[in-house]
C-alpha cells in the first residue's frame, strides 16, 4: 500500500513541476527568443532560429533610433501614458474620496454607473468617441489620446482608490477640521498622502494599460508625430521588410519598459488583480 | 453659508470631473451606439433612420457575420475549457506552494503586461515559415517538408490565433488562487480528520468552493474573446478570406469605411453578447448563491 502511495506522490510532484515548467516556458520563451535574436545578424536569424548570436551586436538598436525615429514614438508613448495617468489619478481620487467618505443622494447609483462601465468592451464605443474627438478638433493630437485614455481608467481606479480612502479613519478628518483645515486641505494634505499605496497601484495599472493601448491609438492618430509605440510597430513591420534584426530590436524596446515596471512592483499588480478581478 | 452647504458644494465639485467623463465617454457614446445602429450615417450628414437595415446587412450581406459568430462560439468554448482550465490548474498547483511557486506566479503575468500589439507581432514571427521557431522545430524533429504558413492558410490561421492567447490565463489563475487562499483552515482540518485524502479535499472541497472565481474567470476570458482585436488585425487580418474575422474587426472596418450606423449596429451586438455571457455564466455557475 505504502509503495503505491509514494509512487503516486512522485507522479503528482512530477506533474506539478511539469506544468510549472511549461507555464514558465510559454510565457518567457517568445520574449527571450526575440531579445536574443535582436543581437543576431539577419543572416544568422534566417539560418537557424535557435542559435545564440555569434557576437553581441548592438547595431540593430542603433538603427532603430537613427533610421526610424524610434525615440519620437517612445517619447510620445511615455508622454501620453504619463499625462493620462496623472490626470486620471487626480480626478478619480477626488471622486474616490467622496465615494468613500461622504453620503449624498444617488451615491450608490452613481458609483454603480461608474463601475458597470467595465462590462462594456471599450471598442464598442469606438465610433462615438472617434466623432467626439473629431468634433473637439483633437483628431491626430496627443491631447485627444490623453483625454480618451483618461476616461479608460475610470472604473478600475475608482474601485482601487475608493477602497483605499475607506481605510483612512474619519477621526483624522475631524481632527484636521478642528485644526482649521478646509475641505480641500483635509483631502490633499491628510487623506491623499495616506492613500499613496492605492494611488501607486491604480497608477501602475493605468500606466501599463495606456502604454500598451493599440485600438484607439490606431484610430485617433494618423501622422508619425503623434504615433505611439504599439502603432509604430506595425509600420516598422513593413518598413523593415525582411530586416528581422531591426524588428526584433524594436520589439524588445517596446516590451521592456512594461516588463521592468511590472517586475519592480509585482506584488501590487498581482494583489489588485486577485482582489478586484478586473483587468482595466 | 452653513458648513453643511459648503461641504455639499465641495462634494459636487469633487465629483464633477468624473461625472463629465462618465457622460462624455460612456453614457452618451453607449446611447449613441444603440440609437445610431438604426440609422444610416457617414459622419458628415445627419443620421437617417433606416430601421433594421444595418442589422439585416450585417446578417445577410455576406457570410462574414456568420463566420464571426462561429469563431466567437469556438473561441469561447476553447477559452471556457482549455484556457480557464489551464489557469485553474496552475492556481491549484501554486496553492500547494511548491518550490518556486512565486516565480511561476510572477512570470505568468508577463505576457499580460506587454502590449497585445507587440505580442501579436511576436507570434507572427514565431509562426513564420522561414525564421519562426514553431516550423523549424517541427522540421527539426523529422517532418522536413513541413511548411504551413500559419496565419495565411486555412484552417491553420484559426489555430495560430488561438495560440496567441490560449495559455496566458494569469487573470483566471490569480482570481482562483485568491479564493483558494481564503478557504478557512478549519474546513480542511475537519476533512482530514474524517479521513479524506488530499485528492478528495481538492476535488470535493476546494473545487466547489472556488466556483465563483472560476465563473468570473470564464466571464473575463469569454468577454475578452468578444473584444479581441490586435491578435487578429496584426496577424491574419481576418484572413484567409474572412475565415478569422470577428465582430471587433467588422466594427473597425465600418468606421474606416465611414459606415457609422453599420459599425454601431456591430457595437450593439457586442454589448448585448457581453451581457448575455454575464447572465449565462452567472446562472451556470450559480454565482449568486452563497458558497459557505
Amino acid at each position: 500500500m505504502q509503495e503505491i502511495g509514494s509512487s503516486n506522490k512522485w507522479i503528482g510532484k512530477i506533474f506539478m513541476y511539469a506544468v510549472m515548467a511549461f507555464t514558465v516556458i510559454v510565457c518567457t520563451f517568445p520574449l527571450l527568443w526575440v531579445m536574443v535574436s535582436s543581437f543576431k545578424s539577419n543572416r544568422e536569424i534566417l539560418g537557424n532560429p535557435f542559435t545564440l548570436p555569434t557576437s553581441i551586436n548592438f547595431e540593430a538598436y542603433v538603427n532603430v533610433f537613427t533610421q526610424y525615429n524610434f525615440l519620437n514614438y517612445f517619447l510620445n508613448s511615455l508622454m501620453i501614458a504619463g499625462c493620462a495617468t496623472v490626470i486620471a489619478l487626480f480626478i478619480y481620487s477626488l471622486a474616490g474620496y467622496i465615494f468613500a467618505k461622504f453620503d449624498f443622494r444617488g451615491k450608490m447609483l452613481l458609483f454603480a454607473l461608474c463601475t458597470i462601465t467595465l462590462l462594456v468592451p471599450g471598442h464598442t464605443k469606438a465610433q462615438p468617441i472617434f466623432a467626439l474627438i473629431m468634433n473637439l478638433g483633437l483628431y491626430d493630437t496627443k491631447a485627444g489620446l490623453i483625454l480618451v485614455y483618461t476616461s479608460i481608467g475610470m472604473a478600475l481606479s475608482l474601485f482601487i482608490l475608493r477602497s483605499s480612502f475607506m481605510t483612512i479613519p474619519k477621526d483624522l478628518d475631524e481632527a484636521a477640521l478642528l485644526d482649521g483645515a478646509g475641505f480641500f486641505r483635509t483631502f490633499w494634505s491628510v487623506n491623499l498622502p495616506l492613500a499613496r499605496s492605492g494611488l501607486a497601484t491604480a497608477g501602475i495599472l493605468m500606466f501599463l494599460n495606456y502604454w500598451n493601448e493599440y485600438f484607439f491609438a490606431l484610430m485617433l492618430t494618423t501622422s508619425s508625430t503623434n504615433r505611439t509605440l504599439p502603432v509604430a510597430l506595425q509600420f516598422f513591420d513593413s518598413a523593415f521588410a525582411y530586416n528581422y534584426t531591426n524588428m526584433f530590436a524594436a520589439l524588445t524596446l517596446t516590451v521592456l519598459p512594461g516588463i521592468i515596471i511590472y517586475l519592480l512592483v509585482q506584488e501590487q499588480v498581482q494583489q489588485s488583480v486577485a482582489s478586484s478581478g478586473v483587468k482595466g | 453659508m452653513t458648513r453643511k452647504r459648503i461641504t455639499n458644494l465641495w462634494i459636487a465639485l469633487f465629483l464633477l470631473p468624473t461625472i463629465i467623463v462618465l457622460a462624455m465617454f460612456y453614457v452618451v457614446p453607449i446611447a449613441t451606439v444603440f440609437i445610431t445602429g438604426f440609422t444610416q450615417w457617414n459622419g458628415f450628414n445627419a443620421p437617417q433612420f433606416v430601421g433594421l437595415e444595418n442589422y439585416i446587412k450585417l446578417f445577410t450581406y455576406d457570410n462574414t457575420f456568420a463566420v464571426s459568430i462561429r469563431n466567437l462560439l469556438l473561441w469561447s468554448l476553447i477559452a471556457g475549457t482549455i484556457h480557464v482550465g489551464f489557469g485553474t490548474l496552475v492556481a491549484f498547483i501554486l496553492y500547494k506552494r511548491p518550490r518556486g511557486w512565486k516565480v511561476v506566479r510572477g512570470v505568468f503575468m508577463i505576457p499580460n503586461v506587454i502590449a497585445a500589439a507587440a505580442w501579436a507581432i511576436i507570434y507572427k514571427f514565431m509562426f513564420n515559415d522561414d525564421i519562426g521557431v514553431i516550423n523549424n522545430l517541427i522540421r527539426g524533429i523529422g517532418f522536413e517538408n513541413f511548411h504551413v504558413k500559419w496565419f495565411y492558410e486555412s484552417p491553420a490561421a484559426f489555430f495560430a490565433i488561438t495560440f496567441t492567447w490560449l495559455f496566458f490565463a494569469v487573470y483566471v489563475c490569480l482570481i482562483v488562487l485568491n479564493d483558494l487562499m481564503a478557504i478557512p483552515k478549519e474546513v480542511h482540518e475537519a476533512a482530514y480528520l474524517d479521513g479524506a485524502t488530499e485528492w478528495q479535499v481538492t476535488r470535493f472541497i476546494n473545487l466547489p468552493l472556488v466556483r465563483n472565481a472560476i465563473g468570473t474567470g470564464v466571464i473575463l476570458s469569454v468577454t475578452s474573446r468578444i473584444a479581441m482585436f490586435e491578435e487578429i488585425q496584426l496577424t491574419s487580418r481576418g484572413g484567409p478570406g474572412n475565415e478569422t474575422y470577428n465582430i471587433s474587426l467588422m466594427l473597425y472596418e465600418g468606421i474606416v469605411n465611414y459606415e457609422y450606423g453599420y459599425a454601431n449596429a456591430a457595437g450593439t451586438i457586442m454589448i448585448l453578447l457581453g451581457i448575455l455571457v454575464l447572465v449565462l455564466i452567472n446562472r451556470l455557475f450559480k454565482m449568486n448563491e452563497r458558497v459557505y
